[in-house]
């Protein structure tokens, strides 16, 4: 997590990402920059998580929103994007939007101010809130459809939802990470929350979600960004 | 008072029996107005001695309340105690009433017990914790006379201990009058386990009572015409021998040290079983009425071999055992004895013992036990200090007894010997962390759970804290388990894709285990081949299978490294070749033969070897260490060996050795000085690189697991949702990682770490090995294997290999991408 801070973008000509005629740029920290739309698009923010356990008695270290911000803001000076996406899930909770501490909410306002921001509806904040920028179900751009959930009938989603990893097993050595993956018709983004879990990306909640065949796996290292092979990819 | 009364006189004298020494001297001490430690071997009598003292008293005088509280470690032992003393009490016509209290006490006995007490309760620590976190704790036991404790040296060694200490040091405060008995098997420290007891009710004197070993136990070591294994932990070699010494003794316990050794050997000897005779299999994972079955079958003398796990270390008398077979490393010696006091039918005659090496290796393991056994040497662990997580579960329990003076509470909890060190700030900041999470982002005034009074003053903040605390109680943390059920195997039913349902519970095992699990896969459990068919939320659906080569839990090594005395003594035996004439011819001709072709491993040097095979280079060295400081010395070399460009792949590790494999050809590099081994093996690897290890390492991540549900900050248990063991394990994860990141000083953090590091790590045992060994290591480069690197070299492939976590394995698969795409 740190060390994706001082380092954000990696080197663009190996690891660009081509979906569906559009070129995107992988970040370290799990953001997706579309140059050419000025675009930064990140999925499952999932703010307010650790803090939103206080009520029930489990006082979890409340870091999480402040250094998941952080890190939204190195990646906006980085890219110098205009328009932020969320692609859903932002707050963990619909009432997260009220428990921001004075330092995260302003943190937010200086991001948000200038510039076109979107939040997306999830199934963790379905309600549009008040912050600054606008609420949406899902929004259109080009030939392409950006929603929190995956779906296999629209050609050309991208979307979050799953917190998509990978793991990969070669020369009897595995590592598991965070992952971008894409087919001819669906992407989906790793989720960017720091408090945020991952999911295998061949566990069965992924089944029927992409063409095997074409599957594109863009893995997160500690310094750059991984296409591997989808032959080795293994499960757990 | 050192005469008994009448009515016990008489119920000794009608027995033809008489007081034995221990006891009068138990007796003699407690009439004094001390406690005492009493040491002595299994079968003299100890908890009858622990108990004299107080029907002494009530024999003779009316006593309102509890008189005496029994601390055990097995609820099973407090009820089999419970029944030992009723008996007794009955024939000596006293009117003493005796209860117990567990998990399993229905509700309104527990609730009656905290108004209307027995004279005598046995419980478990858990239970005390629990007893005195309630506002009438000082109701129940201000009464209290006695207090004692059972075993204790098996709840010392630890968090258990540490959480039985805070709650004696309260008791101690509730009722000041308390003297302590506890009753220890032979430990290596008795002055220790005395100072242990004797803090909480200092200024009283505390006497160590320790009493001659009964007469000496015959061991020996199984001499097999049999081919003895290089590698692997089966001792498949040994059946006919083994079979042959069941039968020829009335009961015989096997012991082995883990549950899949448990499983094999049991599967092995049925398979031998032509007469058969009745051998059963006890281990932690059987479903417990199963477990009831064969304890009650063995102390019934209608078994004539029980296989079981550490499960039987501990607690009732089973019954007449004629023989203990240890199978398998023997690890320690007080362990062994503990063991071996097994077969105890009186204290004057002596037990008997067999040990059966599962390979080469542990021959040099049971010889040094067996010599340690006959000297009488003890190499058990020392009591534990206190750590902050379970400080913390006290320190919230005794906000929801009453509302507390913090320098009032500092003063009782250092009376506990595991936190006679604790400093003022250390107690300020666990206070803080139950508080309000102890964080430097103070974001929780709004939720916290204690709050100062007007008079400052720390109570907590509403009832459902002390309901959540009551449930979350107990330093015991299962490892997610998800219970096994039979079911009718799926491939009998075609075209049904359903999960089946339904079915008889054969016990439960490590979710881990069936996580890597396909449908279909073959592995033993409760002396039975069976086949995956599938999971549904917490079961694992399981059907017979008739396959004959199961796909096996993988030996997990047990949980208990070998100790430091057997290590050096079996560096000792290897170092002298005057002392193999007492090893099998086999492993004489193993021993010549590496003398031969490379060097025997030093008494204090270490050895080590380095040899091409295949494409790889290999190095292996001999610590002698136990496994997990092996693991962590693998960990660290690989570390180093890859800043050195070796190119190392994996390693495995033993007891006994560590091997590293690479693509870097080692012995070259060490030739021409680009690999200095006294630089490599330097103290330094516990610096930087092992800071940087930990960073990364999943180690640390379930250690915090551990310790953040013993401290309280993450539920097990919620009222009317039961999460599952998966989630936890995940959330646990990203909690560490971000206070971690975020506040790497944290208490919790800290307890992590310091758990971690005498536990999983073992650093302390490396450090020391490191010490040992420095400018004193012996390289032998050659040309192939040499021959006490077979066993390890052939443990590759069954033991996990660490190669977890570097990035080059993605290196390595996205460079593979790129040449696919270019077409070659």
């Amino acid at each position: 997590m740190s060390n994706a801070i001082q380092k954000t973008v990696a080197e663009p000509e190996a690891s660009s990402i081509h979906f569906r005629g559009h070129t995107f740029l992988p970040l370290l920290s799990g953001g997706l920059f579309w140059e050419a739309e000025d675009t930064l698009l990140v999925a499952d923010l999932h703010l307010e998580k650790m803090s939103s356990f206080a009520r029930s008695g489990q006082l979890l270290p409340p870091y999480d929103t402040g250094a998941t911000l952080k890190q939204l803001a190195c990646d906006l000076a980085e890219t110098g994007a205009a328009r932020v996406i969320c692609l859903g899930d932002s707050f963990h909770r619909d009432e997260a939007t009220n428990t921001l501490s004075t330092d995260n909410k302003n943190r937010l306002a200086e991001m948000i101010a200038g510039r076109d921001w979107l939040w997306l509806a999830g199934n963790h904040d379905p309600a549009p809130h008040t912050l600054d920028g606008a609420c949406r179900p899902e929004i259109m751009i080009e030939n392409l459809t950006l929603s929190h959930e995956p779906n296999r009938e629209i050609a050309g989603l991208v979307c979050g939802h799953l917190h998509p990893a990978a793991r990969v097993h070669i020369n009897a050595r595995s590592v598991r990470r965070p992952c971008f993956v894409h087919d001819e018709r669906l992407m989906m983004l790793p989720a960017y929350g720091v408090s945020t879990g991952s999911l295998n990306i061949l566990s069965k909640a992924f089944d029927g979600l992409f063409d095997r065949a074409a599957l594109q796996v863009t893995m997160i290292g500690r310094e750059r960004l991984y296409p591997v092979s989808a032959k080795r990819l293994v499960g757990g | 008072m050192s005469e008994l009364p009448d009515k016990i006189q008489g119920w000794f004298s009608g027995r033809g029996w008489q007081m034995r020494d221990h006891q009068r001297r138990v007796l003699k001490a407690t009439s004094a107005g001390h406690s005492a430690l009493l040491i002595a071997p299994t079968g003299a009598g100890k908890t009858l001695a622990g108990f004299l003292p107080t029907l002494a008293h009530l024999a003779t005088q009316n006593h309102k309340g509890m008189h005496t509280l029994y601390i055990s470690p097995l609820k099973a032992l407090a009820v089999d105690v419970a029944r030992n003393l009723t008996d007794p009490i009955g024939e000596m016509n006293l009117d003493i009433g005796v209860e117990t209290r567990t998990g399993d006490t229905p509700s309104n006995r527990r609730q009656r017990q905290r108004y209307d007490p027995p004279n005598i309760l046995l419980t478990t620590p858990e239970q005390l914790a629990l007893l005195i976190s309630h506002p009438d704790a000082h109701r129940m036991f201000g009464s209290l006379r006695h207090l004692v404790l059972d075993e204790l040296h098996a709840l010392v060694t630890s968090k258990r201990g540490e959480l039985l200490s805070l709650g004696i040091s309260r008791l101690a405060r509730l009722a000041p009058q308390i003297q302590i008995t506890a009753l220890s098997a032979t430990i290596a420290r008795p002055d220790l386990l005395r100072d242990w007891i004797a803090a909480p009710v200092a200024p009283q004197t505390t006497e160590l009572l320790e009493m001659a070993g009964g007469a000496r136990p015959e061991v020996s070591i199984l001499a097999s015409k049999d081919r003895l294994p290089w590698a692997g932990h089966s001792a498949n070699y040994a059946i006919p021998d083994l079979y042959e010494i069941i039968k020829n003794h009335g009961t015989s316990l096997l012991f082995v040290n883990t549950r899949s050794q448990a499983e094999m050997l049991f599967q092995a000897l049925w398979a031998a079983n032509e007469d058969d005779l009745s051998i059963a299999l006890h281990h932690g994972s059987l479903d417990v009425a199963q477990r009831r079955r064969v304890e009650s079958a063995m102390t019934r003398g209608d078994l004539r071999a029980v296989v079981c796990t550490s499960t039987l270390d501990l607690g009732i008398d089973w019954g007449d055992v004629d023989l203990v077979i240890q199978i398998g490393a023997p690890k320690g010696a007080s362990r062994m004895l503990q063991r071996i006091g097994r077969a105890n039918h009186t204290l004057d005659a002596p037990s008997k013992a067999l040990f059966v090496p599962s390979n080469r290796f542990e021959v040099l393991e049971c010889e040094a036990a067996l010599e340690a056994v006959h000297k009488g040497v003890q190499d058990s662990e020392d009591p534990v200090e206190g750590g902050m997580d379970v400080l913390a579960q006290h320190v919230l329990g005794m906000a929801c007894a009453k509302e507390f003076e913090a320098d009032e509470l500092f003063g009782e909890i250092i009376t506990a010997w595991p936190y006679r060190k604790l400093t003022k700030n250390h107690f300020g900041r666990v206070l803080d962390f139950v508080a309000t999470g102890g964080y430097a982002l103070k974001a929780y005034e709004r939720y916290a759970k204690l709050r100062r009074t007007g008079e400052g003053r720390w109570r907590i903040a509403n009832a459902r804290i002390a309901r959540q605390y009551r449930l979350n109680v107990g330093t015991i943390i299962a490892e997610p388990m998800v219970r096994v059920r039979l079911t009718r195997s799926m491939e009998k039913r075609p075209g049904r894709q359903s999960t089946p349902r339904g079915g008889r519970v054969l016990g439960e095992m490590e979710e881990y285990f069936f996580s890597q699990m396909r449908v279909g896969d073959t592995f033993l459990f409760g002396g039975e081949t069976l086949s995956f068919q599938g999971m549904r939320e917490n079961e694992a659906y399981v059907a017979r299978a008739s396959a004959k080569d199961p796909k096996i839990p993988s030996y997990m090594g047990g949980k208990f490294p070998l100790s430091t005395y057997l290590a050096e003594r079996v560096r000792a035996i290897l170092a002298s070749p005057d002392e193999w004439q007492k090893l099998p011819g086999q492993v004489r001709e193993w021993l010549s033969l590496q003398r031969d072709i490379s060097v025997l491993p030093g008494r204090n040097n270490l050895l080590v070897e380095t040899f091409p095979r295949a494409d790889k280079s290999y190095l292996v060295c001999y610590p002698f260490e136990g496994r997990l400081a092996h693991q962590t010395m693998g960990m660290l070399l690989t570390r180093r060996l890859e800043r050195l460009r070796a190119r190392p792949l994996g390693f495995v590790a033993s007891d006994y050795a560590l091997t590293i494999w690479g693509l870097g050809d080692m012995s070259m590099m060490i030739a021409n000085g680009r690999l200095s081994l006294d630089e490599l093996f330097s103290e330094e690897m516990l610096g930087d690189d092992l800071e940087e290890w930990l960073d990364e390492s999943s180690l640390m991540r379930r250690t915090f697991r551990n310790c953040a549900m013993i401290a309280g900050l993450i539920e097990r248990r919620h009222p009317g949702k039961e999460k599952t063991g998966r989630q936890i394990t995940m959330s646990s994860d990203l909690i560490y990682d971000v206070l971690y990141a975020h506040e790497p000083d944290h208490i919790l953090i800290e307890a992590t770490r310091r758990d971690a590091s005498r536990g999983l790590l073992d650093i302390g045992r490396l450090g020391e090995c490191l010490r040992r060994i420095r400018r004193n290591i012996v390289h032998k480069p050659l040309l192939r294997i040499s021959p006490l690197a077979v066993p390890l070299m052939l443990e590759i492939g069954k033991e996990p290999i660490f190669g977890e976590g570097r990035e080059s394995a993605m290196a390595e698969a996205a460079d593979e991408l790129i040449r696919e795409a270019m077409g070659s």
